[in-house]
């Protein structure tokens, strides 16, 4: 008997076969379309903060005394922190062929054309370096100050979650309850990057034009990442040993694009439905068509007029401060195109001569129609007038918030002769005012899909790109697209 | 002429000698100038002379421009105006038409929208005359034709004022007298040039000139807005800063350039093409002619960043007209056909061997030349210039459906050859259109009663919901013969019309005026009969016509007006929509949105809330549309328009099925159900009042295992055929299968099943086992009977088969025919019948040769109803073994206790 059950079992399992395997097909067919990648893949999974609320105990009377107790358990974190550039405040050395030797680039040596340059300005500076009471000194780059020292880290500015803020010399501010906020410690959260990164420039929005406070809690609007899928700044900037993946395109020559944070950690690189659309990928980067617009709500600075200031005109945050000059802010403001491999053309090294009759660029994205890495890419650009020796005919980086600078006695000249100590750069006694141009790359506040750019928005008469300008013949929707070897 | 002609010929010269020059320029510069385009849109057009119609410079002779004279410097004007049925507005088809009204659009068809009649030479009264006609119209005339032309072919400026001259004359609103019109002293419009050839031309201008009848200066005035021209006191002067000594125009105010979209909106409909400023269409008017009929509006903004109320249209994140969000030009359809870029038609009559003609216009003859008679698809409503009608792009001419469909609809191609891209990618209209026009009653402005459909409420107030609508279905005749559905509006108009000397008319505006308005008020005996609430005012509901008292009155006050049999007639007329394309994202891809109860290929369109006088309309009859579907008057007495799929000849699966067939078939099966539950139960009943007797029996090895896999493989497949075959057929009810993949699972099992039976024919052929089936010629009828009478009687006295069911001889007589009924008739037949359905794509005559679908699907579905029908009866009989479950057994093992017989018969 058992013999011919086998056999009818074995007929049945081959009916099944023959039945099931095109109704597989057919099904499986179906369900094919779904093949692009799930973009929650590549969000890292956050891991339960530990409650440090009663690991914690003080009494701690300085802000170095946090820092050791934590060292007591997370014994490498200090070191970790000291080799990014969070700590060092510049960047590896860059070779760059405007120089003999090779060069760092960061807030530690160089400047930019917002508060120019932190160089003696400790004080006011500082307070978003991570770490405690870098002071300035009469010595060059202020070296007298200890990078090396580990209970100098500030672990609270990232990770204390309630009643923390730094002040002067990058101190915590007084009446700070440092136990309080030890003991609140947690991953980074929006507000702790945004605490310094949301107020680049001195101010809400004023540097990037795509990093606002309107980001901790943000709407689908304001970012369809942070908004409407509620991800953390850490989401997109992996961190590993206190390594934060991402770098500024503005304080770096060349980037490693294994540093780079890029919409394609999580993103199918082909992930539009329509092939049309796809093609755009390999001329055009995301961010072109999907943030439209920067500065949605609150506005960023675009024009900073510093020959104005020292004037006892009414001071106002958006239009002008005796300290500061004249500004303009814009907001919805629809950025530059440019092509943008992800590297510098150039940066403006301090020394570097410049010619007072034309802009100087502080930096120059690198990248052009004929560059197979290049895509269109959007940028803020910031346009300022800044001093510069009109002798040396250089750009020149002043005392302002240091003692005896220019926002507490308004003397410009003073303020050169102080900074000479400190950057070692001459001062000729005589300077003027300079137009300088900064790019800032736009790619924060991602729009939702539906609000993206429309063919018409560039492949029209009044399209927002400048074909011409970015190397085509004309409008490649019907001259063609560019030509790569 | 030949003079004429090498001027021509070297004008060309150096427009081609600069395109070299500006082309080589360009070539040799790394980044060309832009500068230039922004301070001239047409860098390449020469400057000129603007030239009156005597040929003379406008700066000297303070007349109007002429364009046929400026532009004919350089262009073939005559040639341009020749070739353009723009400018002809059928003007050359014109037929003074005795009887019947001449519905239609063009010079001489009557719009029962617009209502206005233009009057024929011998009308005993004037309704529309020339003059009016193209004060009233004009601003959507682009001139010439019948704006210089008369309606014999001479020059209007020809004809002599007459006031008895429908052309010459001019009917005053007022009085109704008829005076005479001098076409010398108003002058004509030329075809202007300028409309569509600038980016602004100042439309406000140029209306204001041909309202007042001033049309020689219409053309001028486009001008204005290029600050050529000024008005002042009623008079136009040329601006002498804008033209060089010589009298030249200054390049800076050349600014010629290929038509926009805007242009062709200037008269066509609604156009937007600014993505930045939301886009708000409010109003229904017949200015925007195209979008005021079928809801069609040009834009490439999505519609959910509209700034209309459109419902769900968070929902709506396409663009209004795919089209145009992906930057295709009007023209780059409505092409001019003799474009060298296009010149579809020259490839048209192309040898089979030839893919490609390279032969076309040099750029020069084609800028002395341009024929101006755009390529034009198949319109219902157009019917100017017939003979051109399919010219243009078809959605075929750039997409590719096969590419497009093939990896995800089944029968695709079939899909293709019954319904136009539009059906299925045109879901939804976005804006109000017009529904129904009611002239039979005129509002105190003048107005006809209007009906709107897609919005609720005013359509011209803004905060009005617009619901949109979707298009209903109609078989088109397309110009090569073929059918396909495709996607309209319906509208419809119902008038008074009477008899005038035997020609019939639509009763004048003006006399609709004095039947129902008196001093600027309803008339009191209308108000009397009218005003149901008593309260003096006549509202919108109370105006209808919908008593026969009303039309009475009506009737009797129109023939007091001595208009002779005055009666309302009305007309459905179809609006072809072909643009607001979506892609297929947006399209109807859910295969249920047909194929289920609630049909989008049959969902009905209503034509009316009501029926004015009770008329019942017909259908316009110069279109090529088929009309396959039926008028109904619905309970609360709206008109509806329902298509009727067995008028068109189709079948759609999941939506069509005949009722009687379904009836049959479920009597069929429900009977055999009956009949087996009836014959089990007596069975059962008979068994337990008799004793148990004991039966011999033995075990024999009943079926081989290739019978046995062959029977149950069969089995399987037939039980999922009609299981999926009963949720394609009623999808209604069994929603939660994917249509596709069922429809699909079909087809696959369905192939399984016919390579099951041939190889099991080519089995029993080879092993003779096909004996079994067939019957012995003699006796078989009484063996029949015989069986016949055991399951009637025998088998409820516990008697014997009559038959012994041995390995060789495993049929009884009845079980015989059956199978011979089942495998060789039934399952052929149901194999043939779904192989023809399958094929009607591929081989779409031989199934129309055989009736096409609404034959063979319902053949289908009753024979699977039998076969279900089989089924239940072939389970039971199975039950009839030595014991009930010993003949399945016998069928899975093979082996089977069988009685013994003591005679083998």
């Amino acid at each position: 008997m058992k013999k011919f059950k086998a056999y009818w079992v074995f007929g049945l399992l081959g009916i099944l076969l023959i039945l099931l395997v095109p109704i597989l097909l057919a099904t499986s067919q179906a369900a094919e379309a779904q093949t692009k990648r799930d973009p929650w893949a590549g969000v890292p999974t956050h891991p339960v903060h530990v409650s440090h609320a009663d690991i914690i105990q003080g009494p701690f009377e300085t802000p170095q005394d946090v820092t050791r107790n934590c060292l007591s358990c997370h014994p490498d974190a200090a070191k970790e922190v000291m080799a990014t550039s969070h700590w060092t405040w510049t960047s590896q050395p860059f070779n760059v062929p405007w120089r003999d030797q090779p060069v760092t680039i960061g807030k530690y040596n160089q400047i930019n054309n917002f508060c120019i340059g932190a160089m003696g300005n400790q004080k006011a500076c500082t307070a978003c370096h991570i770490g405690y009471g870098w002071q300035e000194t009469d010595d060059f780059f202020g070296q007298a100050y200890d990078f090396t020292r580990e209970e100098n880290v500030d672990c609270l500015v990232c990770h204390a979650q309630s009643g923390y803020a730094k002040g002067s010399y990058g101190n915590p501010k007084q009446g700070v309850d440092l136990l309080a906020a030890a003991r609140s410690v947690g991953l980074p959260s929006r507000q702790n990057c945004g605490s310094c990164h949301f107020n680049g420039g001195g101010g809400n929005n004023v540097k990037h034009g795509d990093l606002s406070q309107q980001l901790i809690y943000p709407s689908p609007e304001d970012d369809v990442h942070m908004g409407g899928a509620n991800l953390l700044c850490t989401d997109c900037h992996v961190t590993e040993n206190h390594q934060i993946k991402g770098r500024l395109v503005a304080d770096n020559y060349v980037i490693n694009p294994e540093e780079q944070v890029s919409c394609t950690q999580c993103h199918d690189p082909a992930p539009h439905d329509d092939q049309r659309l796809n093609e755009h990928t390999k001329a055009v980067a995301c961010q072109t068509c999907h943030i439209p617009y920067m500065a949605t709500e609150d506005p960023t600075k675009m024009v900073w007029d510093w020959s104005t200031a020292g004037q006892n005109l009414s001071d106002n945050h958006f239009f002008y401060l005796k300290i500061k000059g004249s500004f303009q802010y814009e907001s919805n403001v629809r950025p530059v195109y440019l092509w943008f491999n992800g590297n510098l053309e150039y940066r403006y090294l301090l020394g570097d001569k410049i010619d007072p009759t034309k802009p100087t660029y502080i930096n120059k994205p690198a990248g052009s129609i004929h560059d197979p890495q290049a895509k269109i890419f959007p940028f803020k650009v910031h346009r300022a007038r800044q001093p510069y020796d009109t002798v040396y005919n250089y750009l020149l980086s002043p005392i302002t918030a240091g003692p005896g600078g220019y926002w507490s006695e308004f003397n410009w000249d003073q303020a050169f002769r102080l900074a000479e100590q400190r950057t070692g750069l001459k001062y000729s006694g005589s300077y003027g005012f300079t137009e300088t141009l900064m790019f800032w790359p736009t790619t924060h506040m991602v729009q939702p899909a539906e609000n993206a750019l429309q063919c018409a928005d560039c492949h029209s008469e009044n399209g927002r790109l400048d074909w011409e300008a970015l190397g085509y013949p004309g409008d490649p929707m019907r001259w063609g697209g560019r030509q790569l070897p | 002429m030949n003079l004429l002609f090498r001027t021509h010929r070297s004008l060309l010269f150096v427009i081609l000698g600069l395109l070299l020059l500006v082309v080589s320029a360009g070539l040799a510069q790394a980044k060309p100038a832009t500068a230039v385009a922004d301070t001239q849109v047409s860098p390449l057009h020469p400057t000129f002379p603007l030239l009156d119609d005597q040929g003379i410079n406008v700066l000297e002779s303070g007349r109007p421009i002429s364009t046929m004279k400026t532009c004919g410097q350089c262009h073939d004007t005559a040639y341009i105006v020749e070739h353009n049925f723009h400018a002809d507005l059928g003007l050359s088809d014109y037929q003074a038409h005795a009887g019947a009204l001449d519905a239609g659009i063009g010079f001489g068809r009557w719009n029962p929208l617009t209502y206005r009649y233009l009057s024929q030479a011998g009308d005993s009264q004037f309704d529309l005359t020339t003059p009016e006609w193209l004060m009233r119209f004009g601003e959507r005339v682009p001139g010439g034709g019948p704006a210089t032309t008369a309606r014999d072919g001479r020059p209007l400026t020809r004809l002599r004022p007459d006031p008895s001259n429908p052309e010459t004359a001019l009917v005053d609103p007022k009085t109704g007298k008829t005076t005479a019109w001098d076409w010398n002293k108003s002058g004509v419009m030329e075809l202007n040039c300028f409309l569509c050839h600038l980016e602004q031309p100042d439309l406000q201008a140029r209306a204001a000139e041909i309202r007042a009848g001033r049309f020689g200066w219409a053309n001028t005035a486009t001008l204005q807005t290029l600050g050529l021209v000024s008005q002042s006191d009623g008079s136009w002067t040329y601006n002498p800063d804008a033209f060089d000594e010589s009298g030249v125009l200054k390049p800076e105010y050349v600014r010629l350039q290929d038509p926009t979209n805007a242009n062709c909106a200037a008269c066509h409909g609604a156009v937007h093409t600014d993505l930045q400023t939301p886009l708000v269409y409010t109003g229904v008017s017949l200015t925007d002619y195209q979008t005021a009929t079928t809801g069609q509006i040009i834009s490439p903004q999505k519609i959910m960043l509209s700034g209309m109320n459109i419902q769900g249209k968070n929902e709506m994140n396409y663009a209004f007209d795919i089209h145009a969000e992906r930057a295709l030009k009007c023209t780059d359809c409505h092409y001019s056909l003799n474009n060298p870029a296009q010149a579809q038609r020259l490839s048209q009559s192309n040898p089979a061997h030839l893919t490609y003609d390279p032969r076309r216009l040099e750029i020069g003859e084609y800028l002395l030349r341009p024929n101006h008679n755009f390529a034009r698809g198949q319109s219902a409503q157009f019917n100017i210039a017939p003979e051109l009608k399919g010219t243009m792009r078809r959605c075929d001419s750039c997409h590719n459906a096969a590419t497009a469909h093939r990896d995800w609809l089944p029968y695709w191609e079939r899909h293709m050859a019954v319904l136009d891209c539009e059906s299925c990618h045109i879901p939804k209209m976005v804006a109000p259109a017009i529904q129904a026009y009611d002239w039979t009653v005129i509002t105190l402005t003048g107005e006809p009663l209007v009906q709107y459909r897609g919005v609720q409420g005013d359509p011209n107030a803004i905060e009005s919901l617009v619901t949109g609508f979707r298009p209903v279905l109609l078989q088109r005749t397309n110009v090569d013969g073929e059918t396909s559905l495709t996607t309209y509006n319906l509208i419809t108009a119902w008038y008074w019309v009477y008899e005038d000397k035997g020609n019939l008319r639509p009763v004048r505006l003006l006399d609709l005026q004095k039947v129902y308005l008196k001093n600027g008020h309803y008339a009191p005996d209308v108000v009397q009969a009218f005003d149901s609430n008593g309260d003096g005012i006549l509202s919108e509901v109370e105006l209808r016509l919908d008593s026969e008292a009303k039309v009475a009155l009506v009737r009797s006050k129109l023939e007091a007006l001595g208009l002779q049999n005055p009666r309302i007639e009305g007309q459905v007329m179809p609006f072809s929509i072909n643009h607001n394309v979506v892609d297929g994202k947006a399209a109807v891809g859910e295969c249920r949105a047909c194929h289920n109860a609630e049909s989008q290929v049959t969902a009905a369109m209503t034509l009316s809330t009501y029926l004015p006088g009770g008329v019942k309309p017909t259908f316009a009859d110069y279109t090529n549309v088929v009309y396959d579907g039926n008028l109904v008057v619905t309970e609360d007495g709206a008109l509806e328009y329902q298509p009727d799929n067995s008028k068109r000849g189709l079948y759609v699966f999941g939506h069509n099925r005949l009722a009687w067939l379904d009836g049959l078939g479920a009597f069929f099966f429900v009977g055999t159900l009956l009949g087996v539950f009836g014959h089990g139960t007596l069975r059962i009943l008979a068994a337990r009042r008799r004793p148990k007797q004991p039966i011999r029996t033995e075990r024999v090895y009943m079926y081989h295992p290739y019978e046995r896999f062959w029977h149950w493989l069969q089995m399987a497949a037939i039980v999922l055929l009609l299981f999926t075959g009963l949720i394609i057929h009623r999808p209604d009810i069994f929603g939660v299968f994917s249509f596709r993949g069922v429809v699909l699972v079909h087809n696959g099992i369905a192939l399984i099943l016919a390579i099951n039976a041939l190889l099991s024919i080519f089995w029993h052929l080879t092993s003779g086992e096909i004996r079994q089936y067939i019957p012995r010629p003699r006796g078989f009828i009484d063996d029949a009977i015989e069986q016949a009478k055991y399951y009637i009687r025998g088998i409820f006295k516990g008697e014997p088969h009559p038959f012994a069911k041995r390995p060789e001889k495993k049929l009884n007589p009845l079980q015989q025919v059956t199978y011979i009924g089942l495998l060789n008739v039934l399952l052929p037949l149901q194999g043939l019948t779904g192989i023809l359905m399958w094929g009607v794509q591929k081989v779409p005559a031989l199934a129309n040769f055989l009736g096409g679908l609404p034959v063979l699907a319902p053949i289908h579905s009753l024979i699977a109803w039998l076969f279900a029908a089989f089924i239940v009866a072939h389970v039971y009989l199975t039950t009839t073994g030595v014991t009930p479950l010993e003949s399945i057994r016998a069928m899975i093992t093979g082996w089977e206790e069988v009685e013994v017989h003591e005679e083998h018969r």
